[in-house]
C-alpha cells in the first residue's frame, strides 16, 4: 500500500522555500532545453514545409542545393516539350526556370552581412509555388529592376521596406512589395523577374528547373530526362529536396542535448541535495510511518514521488519561461544553400511534453539514492533523532 | 584548534553534501567553459602573424558569386602585391558523404609564399608543386579518413560540375588549420565547358604598411566593371564570414547566463542549506561570545571553498579535456578544431565561481544574522 | 497483504487465552564500539489481556528496549517474544511491518504526528494500509477521534493543536486499526500534569471499557500509579 500522494505533495510544499532554488533551477534547465530543441523544430519545419507534392525540381547532376546548379537555356528549352508536363487553363505547360544568385545584405543594427537568395522566377513559377502570398504593395513587373521581399527578411535587414531599394552587383533595385511564405523556405528569399535577374547578374544559364507532373507519371518522366545526355540533370520531388536540406538544424539539436545533458547532471546533484536534506529532516516522521506500519517499499515510492512532483513543478516553470519565445524568429546559416535562413522557434506541444517526461526523469535520478536512504532508516529511528 | 581546521571540518562535516556542491558548482563552470570556448572557437577565427598581410578578394555582390580569371594580371600589377593566388572552394563530396573539410584549389608554387605557416617535408612540396594531379592535406584529415601519402583520393563535385581524381603527395600539420585539402587551380581552369572563373583572390602584401593602400587600389580598379569586387583583410573576411552565422552569438551568450544564473540559484540554496542544518552550531558559538562578524566569515570562507573546490576541478577538468585531449575534435567530427581553454577564459570562469562564493554566503548570513541565541538552541532540526 | 476486518470497531473481544504477550529467556546485547551493553538479561514476562502494565526503571534498564521488541520495531539477541500467539522474533521486515499496523498501537513520546496533515489525515493514515472503503475509514476515524475528545478537531493541522492535544491525536491513530495492544513511550513526558492525566486517563479507559492491553513505559511515579501493574527494572534485569 502506498503512501497518500497529498501526504508527498504537501511535504513538496511545506519546504517550499529550501526547494524553491531546485524547483527553479530544474525549470531553467527545461527551458534551456525547450529553446534549443524548438529552434531546432522550428529550423526544420521552414524546409518541410516547402514545396509542393506535385512539384519536381531539376537541377545539373552532381550538385545538391539549387545555389550550385546551372541548367543552359538550350536544355530549358527541350525539357518544355517533354510529354507528363501538366498544362494551364491555356494549354501552356507548367515549367520554370529560376536563376538563384546570392547576394550579401547588411543586417539590421549594424549587426555584420549575411547573404541571401535572390530568385530569378517567372509567372508560371509563381503559380508553380501557392504557398507564396503577397501581403503588402505590389508584384514586381519584369524590365523595371523591381523585387518583392519576404516580410520576414525585411524585418532583418536594412533597406527591405517598400518602396526603398538596395544596390548589388552596381545595380540599383526597388522593393515594390512584401510576402508571406507560410513559414517555409521561401520566407529567406527575394524574389524578381527571372529574365531580369539573368540580365543584371550577368548569368547565361538558369540555376534550376521545376515543373509539374502527376506524381504517377514520375518514373517515365524521370527516366527520360535522366537518360538524355544532353540534359545531365537530375530529378527530385520538390519536397524531398527541401526536405533533404535540414541538416542545418544538426549542430544545434547537438548543443541542445550537449547543454541538457550537461546541466541536467547539475539539476540532479540539486534535486539529490535537496532530497537528502528532506529525508535528513524528516527522519522522525519516517520512522514513524514504518510503526505505523508502511513497507519500505511504500517509504521508497514516496521519496521518488516527492522528488517527480518537485521536478514536475520545475517542469512547468520551464515550459512557462519558454513559451514567450514561441513564433519569435530568428535566422542563421543553411550550409548547403550557403545562405540566411529565416525561421520562427517552434514549440509543439509534443516538445513541452518531452520538456515535462524530461524534468520528471531528473526529479526521479535526482531522489533514487535518497529515497533509498530513507526506506533503509531503522524504525527506531522515530524514538530517537533529537 | 585553528579556524582554519574548524571551517574546514565544518565544511566537510556532512560530506555527501559537500561533494554534491562541489560537483554541482564544477559541472555548471565546465558547461561555462565549453560554451565560452565553444564561442571563441565560432566568432574569433584563427589567426597568425602572417595573417595580419594577407588581403581576400571576393565578388562585391557575395561570396557565392565568382571572379573573372583576367583579375589576376591587374592585381599583380598594383605596387605592395607580393603574391596572388586563385583560391577556390570546390565543396565536393568524399567517400560519399558531405565533409566538413576545405577542399581548396590554388596556385602551388605559392603556397607557402602566402600561406607560410604550414609544415611539411620539402620533397613532398616539390612533388606537390610538380604533379599536376597532385593534393596535399592536413594531418587531421589524413588520420581521420587513414590516408597514405601514394594514394588516390575522389573528389566529386557538387558545387562545380567535375570530379576529381588526386594523388596524394603530401600532408602538413602544424598550419592555423590541419585539416584543408589543397590541390592545382589548373584542375578547374582545364574542365570541359570553362568559363574562366575562381572563387577569391587570396593576397599577399608586401608588408603589412602596403595592406591598407593595396585593399583601397584592389577595390578602385575593379570597382565599374561587370565583376566589382570587395578586398578586406583576411580577418575582416572571416569576419564577415562568422557574421552569417547570425544569431548563434546572442543565443549562447544567453546560454550562459541561463547557466550562471542557475549554478547560482542551486549552489545558495545548498549553501544555506548546509548553513540550516548546524543553527544550533552557530547559535552555541555566538553563545560562547563570537561575534556576528566572524560567524560571517566562517559561512563565507565555506562557501568559498565550496566554489573554489568546484572550480578547481569543473575548470581543470575542461583545460584537462579540451587542450590535451582530442575528444572535441573527434566529437564533432572535426568540425570544432582548436576549442582551447585561454587564460582570459580560465579568468572568466574564476570571476564567476567567485562571485558565486560571495552570493551563496548572503542568504544564511542573513538568517544566522538574525538569529537569536535562544532560538537557535531551540532549533531541532 | 492481509485483510483486516474491522467490522466491529473497538471493542473488546473475550478471549480464553490468558495472556496477551509471552515473553521468555529475552536477551538484547548492543554493540557499542569495543564494548558489548547488555539491555535486556534473560527477561522473562507474561502479560494478560486488559492489563495495564508500566514499566518503570532508570535511564539504560533496558525499559525501552523491551517495549521495541514487544512492539515489533527492534530484534532481540535471542529468547522469544510471543504476541498473540505470533513469535514475533521470527517475522521478517514486511511481515513485522503488517503485523505492526494490524496488532500494535503505538504512541510516541514526541506525538510524531507528521506535520503536513491535518489530525484526521493523521489518524487516517495507518487504514490507509486496509482495504476498508473510505467511508468506512471515514467512520472509524471519527470514532477514534470521538473516543479522544477531538471530533472538533479533525481539520486542524498538528501545529494547531496544543501538546495533549497532538498526543490525544496520536492515541487515535494507535487505535484506529483496533488493535489489542497499545504500547506507550513516555507518553506524558512532554506533556503538562492537566494533559499528562486527560492522557493517562483515556490510556487507563482504554483497558478498563475498550478492552485493551497497554503496555507503559514512564519514570513518573505518577503516571505509574494509573496502571494495574508496575514492573521495574534494573541493569536489563526485573527488580523483585
Amino acid at each position: 500500500m502506498a503512501l497518500p500522494l497529498r501526504y508527498n505533495v504537501r511535504s513538496v510544499l511545506i519546504r517550499w522555500r529550501s526547494t524553491l532554488s531546485t524547483i527553479f533551477g530544474i525549470g531553467l534547465v527545461v527551458a534551456v532545453y525547450i529553446m534549443m530543441q524548438s529552434l531546432a523544430v522550428g529550423l526544420e519545419k521552414s524546409s518541410a514545409n516547402t514545396g509542393d507534392p506535385r512539384n519536381l525540381l531539376l537541377v545539373r547532376k552532381g550538385s545538391t542545393a539549387e545555389t550550385s546548379s546551372q541548367v543552359t537555356r538550350e536544355q530549358f528549352k527541350l525539357l518544355q516539350y517533354l510529354p507528363d508536363i501538366e498544362k494551364d487553363e491555356k494549354g501552356e505547360p507548367l515549367i520554370s526556370a529560376d536563376t538563384l544568385i546570392l547576394i550579401s545584405l547588411p543586417r539590421k543594427g549594424a549587426a555584420g552581412e549575411a547573404n541571401i537568395l535572390v530568385r530569378g522566377v517567372s509567372k508560371v513559377g509563381m503559380q508553380l509555388r501557392p504557398q507564396v502570398r503577397l501581403t503588402q504593395g505590389r508584384m514586381f513587373e519584369g524590365g523595371r529592376r523591381e523585387v518583392v521581399v519576404s516580410q520576414k527578411l525585411a524585418e532583418r535587414f536594412d533597406n527591405l521596406g517598400i518602396g526603398e531599394s538596395f544596390k548589388t552587383g552596381g545595380h540599383q533595385l526597388q522593393v515594390v512589395g512584401w510576402f508571406d511564405g507560410n513559414k517555409s523556405a521561401f520566407d529567406s528569399e527575394i524574389w524578381m523577374d527571372s529574365d531580369d535577374a539573368r540580365s543584371l547578374f550577368d548569368r547565361e544559364n538558369y540555376s534550376s528547373v521545376l515543373l509539374r507532373s502527376d506524381p504517377t507519371q514520375w518514373g517515365a518522366l524521370t527516366n527520360r530526362v535522366e537518360s538524355d545526355k544532353r540534359l545531365s540533370l537530375s530529378v527530385i520531388p520538390e519536397t524531398k529536396y527541401y526536405s533533404n536540406q535540414t541538416a542545418t538544424a544538426t549542430p544545434i539539436r547537438f548543443l541542445g542535448n550537449f547543454l541538457a545533458t550537461a546541466m541536467s547532471v547539475g539539476a540532479i546533484f540539486a534535486a539529490m541535495n535537496t532530497m537528502y536534506a528532506s529525508v535528513g529532516a524528516r527522519t522522525r516522521e519516517v520512522g514513524t510511518l514504518r510503526v505505523l506500519g508502511f513497507r519500505r517499499r511504500a517509504i521508497l515510492i514516496g521519496f521518488l514521488l516527492e522528488g517527480a512532483i518537485l521536478a514536475f513543478l520545475g517542469g512547468l516553470i520551464g515550459c512557462l519561461l519558454s513559451l514567450p519565445i514561441n513564433h519569435y524568429s530568428t535566422g542563421t546559416l543553411n550550409f548547403q544553400t550557403f545562405s540566411e535562413v529565416v525561421f520562427e522557434f517552434n514549440i509543439t506541444p509534443h516538445l513541452i511534453l518531452k520538456g515535462l517526461v524530461f524534468a520528471v526523469s531528473v526529479g526521479l535520478i535526482g531522489s533514487l539514492m535518497p529515497a533509498i536512504r530513507a526506506s533503509r532508516l531503522p524504525v527506531i529511528a522515530s524514538l530517537k533523532s533529537l | 584548534m585553528s579556524i582554519g581546521g574548524f571551517i574546514l571540518r565544518n565544511a566537510v562535516r556532512n560530506k555527501r553534501r559537500a561533494l554534491l556542491s562541489i560537483l554541482s558548482v564544477a559541472v555548471s563552470l565546465f558547461l561555462l567553459v565549453t560554451l565560452l570556448v565553444g564561442l571563441r572557437e565560432l566568432t574569433q577565427p584563427p589567426t597568425d602573424e602572417a595573417s595580419a598581410a594577407r588581403i581576400v578578394v571576393r565578388n562585391k555582390i557575395s561570396l557565392g558569386n565568382l571572379l573573372p580569371r583576367r583579375q589576376r594580371a591587374t592585381i599583380e600589377k598594383i605596387p605592395g602585391v607580393a603574391a596572388v593566388t586563385p583560391f577556390t572552394w570546390f565543396g565536393g563530396k568524399f567517400r560519399d558523404e558531405e565533409v566538413m573539410f576545405g577542399q581548396f584549389a590554388i596556385e602551388p608554387k605559392l603556397l607557402l609564399t602566402i600561406f607560410g605557416e604550414a609544415k611539411m617535408p620539402p620533397e613532398q612540396f616539390e612533388a606537390f608543386v610538380n604533379d599536376p594531379t597532385a593534393c596535399i592535406i592536413g594531418i587531421k584529415t589524413a588520420e581521420k579518413y587513414g590516408l597514405k601519402l601514394g594514394e588516390f583520393m575522389k573528389l566529386q563535385g557538387t558545387f562545380w560540375p567535375i570530379d576529381l581524381n588526386l594523388k596524394l603527395v603530401g600532408i602538413y600539420a602544424d598550419g592555423i588549420d590541419d585539416r584543408n585539402l589543397f590541390f592545382h587551380h589548373r584542375q578547374l581552369d582545364e574542365m570541359p565547358n570553362n568559363t574562366g572563373e575562381v572563387g577569391t583572390w587570396w593576397v599577399k602584401a608586401a608588408s603589412l604598411e602596403d595592406v591598407g593602400p593595396v585593399v583601397q587600389t584592389i577595390n578602385a580598379a575593379f570597382a565599374n566593371t561587370t565583376a566589382a569586387v570587395r578586398a578586406e583583410t583576411e580577418r575582416a573576411f572571416q569576419l564577415s564570414f562568422i557574421s552569417m552565422w547570425g544569431n548563434i552569438k546572442m543565443l549562447v551568450l544567453s546560454i550562459c547566463s541561463v547557466v550562471v544564473f542557475t549554478l547560482v540559484l542551486v549552489s545558495a540554496s545548498t549553501m544555506s542549506m548546509a548553513v540550516r542544518e548546524r543553527f544550533r552550531e552557530l547559535a552555541i558559538l555566538k553563545a560562547i561570545g563570537f561575534r556576528r562578524r566572524e560567524l560571517f566569515a566562517f559561512i563565507l570562507a565555506e562557501s568559498f571553498g565550496l566554489a573554489a573546490a568546484g572550480a578547481v576541478i569543473g575548470v581543470g577538468g575542461a583545460w584537462g579535456i579540451f587542450n590535451h585531449t582530442d575528444l572535441v575534435a573527434s566529437a564533432s567530427q572535426n568540425f570544432m578544431v582548436l576549442f582551447e581553454v585561454t587564460p582570459r577564459i580560465m579568468g572568466q570562469a574564476c570571476f564567476v565561481a567567485t562571485l558565486l562564493g560571495i552570493v551563496a554566503s548572503i542568504a544564511p548570513s542573513l538568517s544566522v544574522a538574525r538569529m537569536s541565541v535562544v532560538e537557535g538552541l531551540k532549533t531541532l532540526d | 497483504m492481509q485483510t483486516n476486518d474491522l467490522s466491529v470497531p473497538l471493542v473488546a473481544e473475550n478471549s480464553s487465552e490468558p495472556s496477551i504477550v509471552q515473553i521468555k529467556e529475552l536477551s538484547k546485547i548492543y554493540r557499542q564500539g569495543e564494548i558489548n551493553v547488555t539491555a535486556l538479561n534473560r527477561i522473562s514476562l507474561s502479560i494478560a489481556r486488559r492489563e495495564f502494565l508500566t514499566l518503570m526503571g532508570p535511564s539504560g534498564s533496558g525499559k525501552s528496549t523491551l517495549l521495541h521488541i514487544i512492539a515489533g520495531i527492534d530484534r532481540p539477541t535471542s529468547g522469544h517474544c510471543i504476541v498473540q500467539g505470533v513469535e514475533v522474533t521470527q517475522l521478517s521486515e514486511s511481515e513485522l511491518a503488517d503485523w505492526r499496523n494490524q496488532n500494535v498501537g503505538f504512541v510516541f513520546q514526541t506525538f510524531n504526528l507528521l506535520p503536513v496533515l491535518t489530525a484526521f489525515e493523521n489518524v487516517e493514515l495507518p487504514l490507509l494500509l486496509t482495504r476498508l472503503t473510505s467511508k468506512q475509514r471515514k467512520k472509524q476515524v471519527l470514532t477514534a477521534l470521538e473516543l479522544v475528545g477531538l471530533a472538533d478537531r479533525t481539520s486542524h493541522l498538528p501545529r494547531q493543536l496544543s501538546g495533549g492535544q497532538e498526543q490525544r491525536v496520536a492515541i487515535a491513530r494507535a487505535l484506529v486499526t483496533d488493535p489489542q495492544l497499545i504500547v506507550a513511550d513516555e507518553p506524558t513526558g512532554n506533556l503538562d500534569s492537566t494533559s499528562a492525566h486527560e492522557v493517562l486517563d483515556i490510556l487507563r479507559s482504554l483497558c478498563n471499557d475498550a478492552g485493551k492491553t497497554v503496555i507503559m513505559v514512564t519514570h513518573d511515579p505518577k503516571a505509574a500509579a494509573f496502571g494495574s501493574r508496575n514492573v521495574h527494572l534494573e541493569k536489563g534485569e526485573l527488580a523483585p
